[in-house]
């Protein structure tokens, strides 16, 4: 059996040995990132089926929880590296071609740290340890912002590292409390002790805890940094900031949330914080008419969808919200990497110099059009089956309430569906102003990424069972606090 | 295994011509019209059948499955005859436009999943099918490229979005109460269900078929839809598309709900039915006074779209065997004429270089006989005048409504028959009639390749107007399968049992009498053929110039009734639609860019957090 | 016998038609304190004009005409005439008010086909009128074939025969009175002459007829005459067992707007139709709500 820690000792090494790797040859750095995910796509599905039966916990330092720092490599935790891996993977493959200007071998060196940290997240069953990891994350983000070192990267990147230091520093707030109350770090030890304390000395941790994580999970209204940073970040990172990190961030919050404080009762606060940011990121988006600030708008309203979805904590809306998250991933990433090369030809990110785009760049207004399908729900794509079951979940509820709540989350689809159509019409339908009509196809590894997150998109959608089986196990792991306990603390 | 292939065959070779189009044009409009022709052939061998069958896979637990019965096979018949008509008058008028190949693609994937909807045997399938049928006609409608065509295609989508997500919920919601979303099943469960959920899925399905079939107040996107689309997929778009919407309510009211349920859902005058049946009437008359508004051709028929669909609904809702025969009848009839009369505007349209303004034609029935015939021939049917196929089915229409002592309903339908005389005499005068512009002396005559689906619509027309059994049977088993008594019918119409009809006496009798006046005309009368200048002169020199009049040619009931028939719901919806956008840019403005105002953001939330948990202790 | 019948009643129909068409000349030359042409004086021109050579602009100029007399003629088969109506039992009110159609649009296309101005104003006057007087005349027939029952207007007259007349009768007096005011729009009578209106556009859709054309449309003229009041008489007024009380009713109502024509000026087409949508639709809709809320 593979060992989890695999999944992020190696690609941590790869990523402080890429220096010396550049060393050797200025080309081989950009490599190493694919080599990285590959790796780490293998080890996650190999670890797949082993974790589905029952969860891998990986001690480090040789003691037995609670006094050591361990991995627990759950169904989520596992599903989620693989996502990131192959979220990386296929970014990886992008950026060969559309990362050539710059410090290369720091973007590589820092987007290999980026995944590692969110690797790291999803792994590990010790909160500080959530912590650090959540660190490594956040600040490779802020410096991959500001890539290219232009005005509004480095402003977006000056307010997203503002913003998520002060995110970190209630995070780590949060965490002092617990450990100041619980004497220990370890989630599950936390989680088996949660009801021995009184309710309001938990609030507080527990509040401070999820305005800290909220804030890199872009639930409304700590996201204000997304819009400028998405936006101005190179489309690879975009992609995979919009695609892997406010998942992670989510990821993280629902984990405390669900396994570390059990706290049932906030999840009617976060139904309508779900519903609330939908809905303001899709109001938002549409208005925009920049299309990467579209996106990134788009983005708070899918975590809104999803966050709707795990704040209905049943077995269905968690594995709803898990396979939209997947969704988010896959079809976001294929949006922002489209999107990154017509921009690229077209030199400006207004929505109008997009006009026409589908005659220029087919295949790659092709992929866009997948993924703008996708996001908004149509079958045959994978968005379908994710939204299917989250409609599903909220119904089952069969109260008023959360019926009248998914109308309103439905309300941000229609508004979402407006915008996106607006997109993909002017893309093929309009005329493009002064440019001749010549065709020319992005290079060919792009192509081969938006290839991959489009055949993805296409065969999950047609073909969700697998996805969807394998999901819901991952959200009763989620639901399960005892068997969380019990498998770290046995 | 015979429907199986038919959606094999649709699709695959809707996604095989697109890859012939790649290697030669003459390939793909071969293989095109060759898998339109197969698919029709093989609707018709399927014919009778009936059968319901479990597909070996299915989608998150929910096992698909197709049926096919008299209700599909009439959709599917309508679908895919049209469908070939389309494709073979296609190949002209598309000739030398660009994108071809994308072009037939959408357009026999339209037709595939418009195929898949009606023999979808479980609610998921058809949504499945109705979602690719709805992105793939956006994807369509635009194709023209252009201001108009492309604001066309986006309030279609969104009001098609808004059908689907209603449709996504309603399926949910009985997939939820039942675990089930197989017709046949859902049939016998929905007979015990609660009435609120009968409400909330009889409602929010309703939106749905109201919408694709452009119901009042749902009808906004189909004006701009269908005139802003190519004419061959106006086509498609009119005569079957939108009966999508038909074929969902015959779904639900009469296979899922079924008479007694239906009968349940109603307080006091107030009941589903009833309430369609006013939607209808007031689709009618106001559709009616809209098209008369109208100076564009297509706008013309698209609103006669609009309108017609209110006959049908008033038909179906009657619930009577008679006027569910009627109802359904004018499906088909409708589809028949107004693919016939979009035909004839596209073929116009083709060889004007692309006039649709009514006011810039004229006299083109010397030029374009053809074209005449048909339109002529249109008209009459969408009129419903005697020996065509329209009068056939609004006199089954009328009859019921009249003997179910629904006077005000059958009031507005035969409104709207007068407003139709009014504004198919405008369609037939400015185009064909009066006085022919100068730039159009030298139009040519319908290709050949067009001139076919128009002369078989022509006969179809005729056909069925004559030998209204042959059709009628067919609506018969339709009815049956419905649970509706079927009529009693003979090859020429209705026997008196239920109610007279017998065309074959106004056969006669039109046929006689105008024999004879014929003869009469041509014994008594000599004359001699004089050009039009010259009639207005008496052979003096005049300028040229036009000396028709065509341009508002209501003008005086314009003037009456425009502000009337102002189109309140389209205002309405553009106004929320700009309201949305409006607020977007409020909303944005949260996003101040002040990164000191984000910050404070966060630590109010944390602070709100705790200062609710403190004093109310919610959590 | 009905194969006779079949022949004869468009006959009769047409003489009376004529001799009406006459009697409207006579008549309204007595009340102008003229004397007037001839009672056969419209038999006199029809001749006349059959033997005149005469200009055509088409195919459709010529087929127009046609159709609209044979449609004209046909329609007379489907209204009871006396107690002989030969195809009556070929789909009832529901054909007759088609049929009625079909005359009007063949002088239509007709016309249009001619491209002469005047013509395509007086058809779209046309047009419009009978959109102004369908209104409430819809709503009359419908009040009658509800309260009936039926859409057969055999069916009506029987009823009729064995009761009273319906114009005698509650609540079918309200829409009698409906019908009544729109009479002289569907007759083409002053105050409602907008179609012709001989002073404005030159007779309008009759404009471009010469010769034969003019002499058809002279006949056809004269049978919508009789069936627009033979419908009314009908529906109204009990219709007759006997052909000579039948004309005796049509005629009374014949002369009765010839007297309204004779005293009125004309309406401009969109007063006209104003008028229409206004007076005869409320008091129509009057005796539509009445009938639906007391029944059969």
């Amino acid at each position: 059996m593979v060992s989890p820690v695999l999944l992020i000792a190696v690609p941590l090494g790869l990523a402080f040995a890429m220096p010396l790797i550049a060393l050797i040859s200025r080309r081989l750095p950009r490599f190493v990132p694919l080599v990285a995910c590959a790796f780490n796509l293998i080890v996650a599905i190999r670890l797949i089926p082993t974790v589905l039966s029952a969860p891998v916990i990986q001690r480090i330092g040789g003691f037995s929880p609670p006094f050591c720092i361990n991995l627990f490599a759950g169904p989520v935790g596992v599903m989620f590296a693989g996502l990131i891996a192959l979220a990386g993977l296929v970014i990886a493959i992008y950026a060969l071609s559309y990362i050539r200007t710059g410090p290369t071998v720091r973007y590589h060196m820092l987007y290999m740290l980026l995944l590692v940290g969110a690797t790291g997240v999803v792994l590990t069953g010790d909160v500080f340890n959530l912590f650090v990891f959540f660190e490594v994350l956040c600040i490779s983000s802020y410096a991959l912002v500001a890539y290219f070192g232009d005005r509004n990267g480095l402003e977006a990147a000056a307010k997203y590292l503002i913003q998520g230091a002060v995110g970190s520093a209630l995070l780590l707030m949060g965490i002092g409390l617990l450990y100041g109350l619980f004497g220990t770090l370890n989630m599950a030890d936390i989680a088996s002790r949660i009801g021995s304390v009184s309710d309001i000395s938990v609030f507080v941790p527990l509040a401070l805890i999820v305005s800290g994580l909220g804030v890199e999970a872009a639930i409304f209204p700590l996201n204000a940094w997304l819009p400028d940073a998405h936006s101005s970040a190179p489309s690879s990172i975009s992609a995979i900031l919009s695609g892997i990190a406010i998942e992670v961030g989510l990821y993280a919050v629902v984990r405390m949330i669900f396994t570390v404080f059990g706290a049932t009762s906030i999840f009617m606060f976060l139904l309508f914080l779900g519903v609330l940011t939908v809905l303001m990121g899709e109001l938002c988006a549409f208005a925009q008419t920049n299309i990467k600030r579209m996106l990134a708008y788009s983005s708070i309203g899918q975590i809104g969808l999803i966050v709707f979805a795990f704040a209905m904590a049943s077995t269905i809306s968690l594995a709803g919200g898990l396979f939209q998250l997947l969704t988010h991933t896959l079809s976001k990433a294929l949006l922002f990497l489209a999107a990154g090369y017509m921009i690229h030809r077209s030199g400006s990110m207004e929505i109008s110099s997009l006009n026409g785009m589908g005659r220029r760049m087919p295949l790659t207004s092709l992929a866009f059009s997948f993924g703008a399908f996708s996001i908004v729900g149509l079958p045959p794509f994978i968005g379908f089956p994710s939204k299917f079951l989250i409609v599903r979940s909220a119904l089952e509820k069969q109260q008023t309430l959360f019926t009248l709540l998914l109308g309103f989350v439905l309300l941000g689809t229609l508004v979402e569906g407006a915008y996106f159509f607006r997109v993909v019409q002017a893309i093929y339908f309009k005329k493009s102003g002064d440019e001749p009509a010549s065709r020319s196809l992005a290079p060919a590894l792009p192509l081969i990424s938006m290839l991959i997150l489009a055949v993805l998109i296409i065969f999950v959608g047609i073909y969700p069972q697998p996805v969807a089986d394998a999901l819901s196990t991952a959200a009763s792991d989620l639901l399960d606090r005892a068997a969380y306990i019990g498998s770290v603390l046995r | 295994m015979m429907v199986e292939l038919l959606l094999i065959v649709a699709f695959g070779g809707s996604l095989l011509t697109y890859v012939l189009g790649k290697l030669s044009s003459r390939l793909r409009n071969g293989f095109a019209l060759l898998n339109a022709l197969a698919l029709v052939i093989m609707i018709g061998m399927l014919y009778g059948q009936e059968f319901e069958r479990s597909l070996p896979f299915g989608f998150l637990g929910i096992q698909f499955s197709i049926r096919m019965n008299m209700l599909s096979w009439f959709f599917a018949a309508t679908i895919l005859g049209i469908g070939l008509l389309a494709v073979l008058y296609s190949f002209r008028y598309m000739k030398g436009k660009e994108r071809l190949d994308y072009y037939y693609f959408t357009l026999l994937f339209i037709n595939a999943s418009m195929l898949g909807t009606v023999v979808a045997g479980d609610l998921l399938s058809f949504f499945i099918f109705w979602e690719m049928m709805s992105w793939s006609t956006y994807l369509l409608i635009s194709l023209r490229g252009g201001g108009k065509a492309i604001f066309a295609g986006i309030k279609y989508i969104i009001m098609s979005l808004v059908g689907s997500l209603a449709m996504l919920v309603a399926i949910v919601s009985l997939y939820t109460a039942f675990g089930t979303v197989d017709i046949g099943e859902l049939a016998v469960h929905m007979q015990s269900a609660s009435l609120g959920l009968a409400l909330l899925v009889v409602i929010l399905f309703s939106i749905t078929f109201v919408i694709i079939n452009a119901l009042w107040p749902f009808h906004t996107w189909l004006p701009d839809a269908h005139a802003e689309a190519v004419s061959p997929f106006s086509a498609i778009l009119s005569a079957v598309l939108v009966r999508k919407g038909l074929y969902g309510l015959f779904l639900l009211m009469y296979v899922i709900l079924g008479f007694s349920f239906l009968d349940r859902l109603a307080v006091g005058a107030i009941s589903f039915s009833n309430v369609l049946a006013w939607i209808g009437a007031i689709t009618i008359v106001f559709a009616a006074f809209r098209a008369l508004l109208q100076n564009d051709s297509k706008r013309i028929l698209a609103w006669s779209t609009v309108g017609q669909g209110g006959y049908m609904v008033l038909g179906v809702s009657v619930a009577t065997s008679m006027g569910m025969a009627g109802g359904t009848f004018h499906i088909l009839n409708h589809c028949i004429y107004i693919a016939l009369l979009f035909f004839v505007a596209g073929a116009i349209e083709h060889r004007t270089g692309g006039i649709r303004d009514l006011d810039s034609l004229g006299g083109l029935i010397k030029k374009m006989p053809v074209a005449f015939v048909g339109g002529l021939v249109g008209i009459f049917g969408l009129i419903g005048l005697p020996l065509t196929n329209g009068f056939v089915s609004k006199w089954l229409i009328y009859k019921s409504l009249i003997l179910e002592g629904r006077p005000f309903l059958a009031f507005a339908a035969f409104l709207g028959t007068w407003g139709t005389i009014l504004y198919g005499y405008k369609f037939i005068h400015n185009i064909f009639l009066g006085q022919l512009p100068d730039e159009l002396r030298d139009v040519k005559r319908v290709p050949f390749t067009m001139a076919v689906p128009i002369m078989v619509l022509v006969v179809l027309v005729f056909l069925f107007g004559v030998l209204p059994g042959i059709p009628l049977s067919v609506v018969n088993q339709v009815g049956t399968y419905m649970g509706f008594e079927p009529l009693d019918l003979n090859v020429w119409g209705i026997p008196s049992e239920s109610g007279t009809l017998n065309v074959v006496n106004l056969l006669a009798a039109i046929a006689v009498a105008g024999f004879l006046v014929w003869l009469l005309f041509k014994t008594l009368g000599r004359s001699t053929r004089v050009d039009q200048s010259d009639n207005y002169a008496a052979g003096a020199a005049i300028p040229r110039g036009r000396y028709g009049f065509t341009r508002e040619f209501y003008a005086p009931l314009y003037r009456i009734v425009s502000p009337y028939v102002k189109d309140f719901p389209d205002a309405l919806f553009l106004w929320i639609a700009d309201r949305t956008k409006a607020l977007g840019g409020m909303t944005r403005k949260i996003y101040s860019g002040y990164v000191g105002s984000y910050v404070m953001y966060i630590v109010l939330f944390l602070a709100a957090l705790v200062f609710v948990q403190l004093t109310w202790s919610p959590w | 016998m009905r194969i006779v019948w079949l022949f004869l009643s468009p006959l009769i129909a047409l003489v009376a038609g004529v001799l009406l068409l006459g009697l409207s000349r006579k008549i309204m030359a007595r009340i102008h304190w003229r004397y007037g042409p001839p009672l056969l004086q419209p038999v006199i021109d029809i001749i006349r004009l059959f033997s005149q050579r005469s200009a055509s602009h088409g195919i459709l100029f010529d087929l127009g005409i046609v159709v609209s007399l044979a449609g004209s003629l046909i329609i007379t088969l489907f209204l009871p005439f006396g107690n002989i109506a030969p195809l009556s039992g070929s789909g009832g009110m529901l054909v007759i008010l088609y049929m009625m159609l079909i005359g009007p649009l063949g002088i239509a296309l007709s016309g249009g086909e001619s491209g002469n101005p005047n013509a395509s104003i007086g058809i779209s006057r046309n047009l419009m009128l009978a959109i102004g007087y369908e209104v409430p005349l819809l709503m009359v027939l419908l009040a009658v074939m509800t309260r009936y029952g039926t859409i057969s207007i055999v069916e009506i007259v029987r009823v009729q025969q064995a009761s009273t007349w319906s114009i005698a009768s509650w609540p079918l007096v309200v829409s009698g009175l409906a019908y009544l005011l729109v009479m002289p729009a569907m007759l083409g009578f002053r105050p409602f002459e907008v179609v012709q209106a001989p002073q404005e556009i030159s007779s309008g859709p009759m404009v471009e007829y010469g010769g034969s054309y003019l002499a058809l449309v002279s006949i056809q003229h004269a049978l919508s005459l009789y069936i627009t009041i033979s419908l009314f008489v009908n529906l109204m007024l009990g219709g007759s067992g006997n052909i000579v009380i039948f004309l005796f009713k049509m005629l009374v109502v014949f002369v009765l707007f010839l007297f309204v024509n004779a005293v009125f000026p004309r309406f401009r087409i969109e007063q006209a139709v104003r008028y229409l949508w206004r007076w005869p639709t409320l008091i129509g809709l009057i005796g539509l709500v009445l009938v639906a809320l007391v029944g059969r």
